[in-house]
């Protein structure tokens, strides 16, 4: 069990974006997180993330409750996460987009910087060749001089997953990673996320793609109105009646509509 | 021979732009990691007083009260830095500018202590202490054909340039460093860096109590090389002074506080023989520039407009110009 998620709750003011919702996702699988828009799905990496407290319940990392832990920690025990709208160092090339990701497995200070002792410059070099391989792993080889707002749409999703995956994560949680891909780059990110799960990095999804979930996924949880309303394999998803129901509208509904 | 061009005037105005050089750097540092601060006028306060009552009352050589007075500054950014953490923009600029008032209220009635707003007068001179200590071995200024007062500006000239260049040394390749890369991603998107695991609260607390001991440092300084200090050198119109440098000279480089230090140093002397009209075209240049170029006047795509100038002039060049396109 990499991440196990109990009983989370979040509310905001009056309203519950996120209520009672359990999962635990296996170590090595692509685990999909689905449901309609404002289902809490975004809230929800929000709080595995510590970006915003839980209300209440509880999240275990490796056996390890990380409540409360600040959002760098988390990155330093192994999740790591990309963003809905790209949230990228804009004025910074692509390759030290990818070295800043390095962070928090570096450890030179302000002195050993400055006057670069031998184990600065060679951590420093470890760095770059990191953000090099990294920069190759999601086909952006031939960008790493190129500003980060300079990059096409697609590219900066790339980008943000490479510069995930320079914290070493065991957890990555992707964020729409398809969102605003044509056809020929969905594919491209397909077979990125089969890579990324081959280096035995466990892979928490949130994606609107369905063909892609359903491809990639290993197990579905889908949320609706902030709860869990189901949870199995992509063809247990697919015949849910009350999944069907969140996304389409019950049947009767249509009848009198 | 060389004592026909050494005039201790141009050498106490030279002295000055490198301590303004020090003052705009401890604006820019913070401002590295997206923190605007105005308290480096209450920080350079904190120094110069600090320097100064340490070498008079307890007689303790120079240095010693310059590292004393670099440290309470440095304590007092820590203090102020750490509370402030969750402001941003304006909101932190004015609380920092109201800790440099408190500062100079302090000072103007803490009067058993600092002379209130008469301030201290006979604070020992760095250079009138480099020239006794020597004559103490030996050395007489006249036999490199100076003035006694040529040889003391031009020493105190001569170390606070080695002490500007080792700083702007010192932050040029922190930026470069790891560091530099934690603080400009913490500039461009607070949250995300958070997420890429950057300590945030370290990384800024560190930046702002750097600009604080930059600006201490800078303030022990200008009360030896002055001194004479009072209240009102340290006021809210110093704190204005230097955040224009940096302002005006670019923030995005640290090129940028050093040019604006430099020219907006200058620039009164120099104009000095219209007299009163002087700050009316100091303040017309800064309205004009930041019509123009709010981002100042130095940036990145200058830089490397210079530097594809200065890489084309070499023999052979290749990657370097193309680089920088």
């Amino acid at each position: 069990m990499v991440l196990e998620v109990k009983k989370a709750c979040k509310n905001f003011g009056g309203l519950a974006a996120v209520s009672d919702v359990s999962f635990s996702i296996q170590k090595g699988e692509i685990f999909g997180l689905i449901g309609p828009n404002g289902a809490g799905k975004t809230t929800m990496f929000n709080l595995i993330t510590s970006m915003f407290p839980l209300s209440s319940g509880e999240v275990i990392f490796k056996e390890e409750n990380i409540n409360g832990l600040k959002p760098n920690k988390i990155t330093e025990k192994g999740i790591c996460r990309t963003f809905q709208n790209i949230r990228l160092f804009p004025l910074m090339t692509a390759e030290e987009n990818v070295m800043v990701g390095v962070h928090c497995r570096s450890k030179s200070g302000v002195l050993s910087s400055v006057f670069r002792t031998k184990s600065q410059r060679k951590e420093e070099e470890h760095i770059r060749s990191r953000a090099t391989e990294l920069l190759e792993f999601v086909g952006l080889k031939d960008f790493a001089e190129v500003s980060a707002e300079n990059l096409a749409y697609g590219q900066q999703r790339r980008l943000e997953i490479a510069r995930a995956m320079a914290s070493d994560p065991n957890l990555l949680l992707l964020d729409e990673p398809a969102a605003g891909m044509n056809e020929t780059e969905t594919d491209d990110l397909f077979q990125l996320i089969k890579k990324i799960q081959s280096r035995g990095v466990t892979v928490l999804l949130i994606e609107h793609d369905m063909p892609l979930v359903m491809k990639l996924c290993d197990r579905i949880a889908v949320l609706n109105f902030g709860k869990k309303i189901a949870e199995g394999t992509p063809t247990e998803i697919q015949n849910n009646p009350q999944v069907i129901e969140a996304y389409l509208g019950s049947e009767e509904e249509e009848e009198y509509a | 021979m060389l004592a026909e061009f050494i005039n201790p005037y141009y050498l106490q105005i030279g002295c000055f732009v490198l301590i303004n050089i020090i003052l705009a750097l401890s604006v820019f540092v913070p401002l590295s990691t997206g923190q605007l601060s105005l308290a480096s006028a209450g920080f350079m306060g904190l120094g110069a007083y600090t320097s100064a009552l340490l070498t008079i009352h307890f007689e303790l050589p120079i240095i010693v009260g310059v590292i004393a007075g670099t440290l309470i500054a440095g304590l007092f950014g820590i203090l102020i830095g750490v509370p402030t953490l969750r402001l941003q923009g304006v909101y932190l600029a004015i609380v920092t500018l109201g800790f440099g008032e408190v500062i100079r209220v302090v000072f103007v009635n803490w009067e058993s202590l600092t002379k209130g707003s008469v301030g201290i007068s006979g604070i020992p001179h760095i250079g009138r202490e480099i020239l006794k200590t020597f004559k103490e071995f030996g050395f007489n200024p006249q036999s490199l054909g100076l003035q006694n007062n040529q040889f003391i500006f031009l020493s105190i000239f001569f170390l606070l340039l080695v002490i500007t260049v080792f700083l702007v040394w010192f932050f040029r390749r922190q930026s470069r460093s790891r560091v530099g890369r934690a603080y400009a991603a913490i500039n461009l998107d607070e949250k995300a860096a958070e997420s890429m695991g950057i300590n945030i609260t370290y990384y800024k607390v560190l930046a702002f109590t750097q600009g604080a001991l930059l600006a201490g440092f800078a303030g022990s300084l200008y009360a030896h090389v002055l001194a004479y200090i009072s209240p009102a050198d340290f006021s809210y119109h110093r704190a204005v002074d230097i955040l224009v440098f940096t302002i005006f000279g670019g923030s995005e480089v640290i090129w940028g506080p050093i040019f604006g230090a430099i020219f907006l140093t200058f620039l009164p002397e120099v104009l000095r023989f219209i007299s009163e009209y002087r700050y009316m075209i100091y303040g017309l240049m800064i309205i004009i520039l930041m019509a123009v170029r709010p981002q100042g006047l130095i940036d990145v795509t200058i830089i490397n407009w210079i530097k594809s100038k200065v890489s084309k002039r070499g023999v052979k060049h290749g990657s370097r110009s193309e680089k920088s396109m």
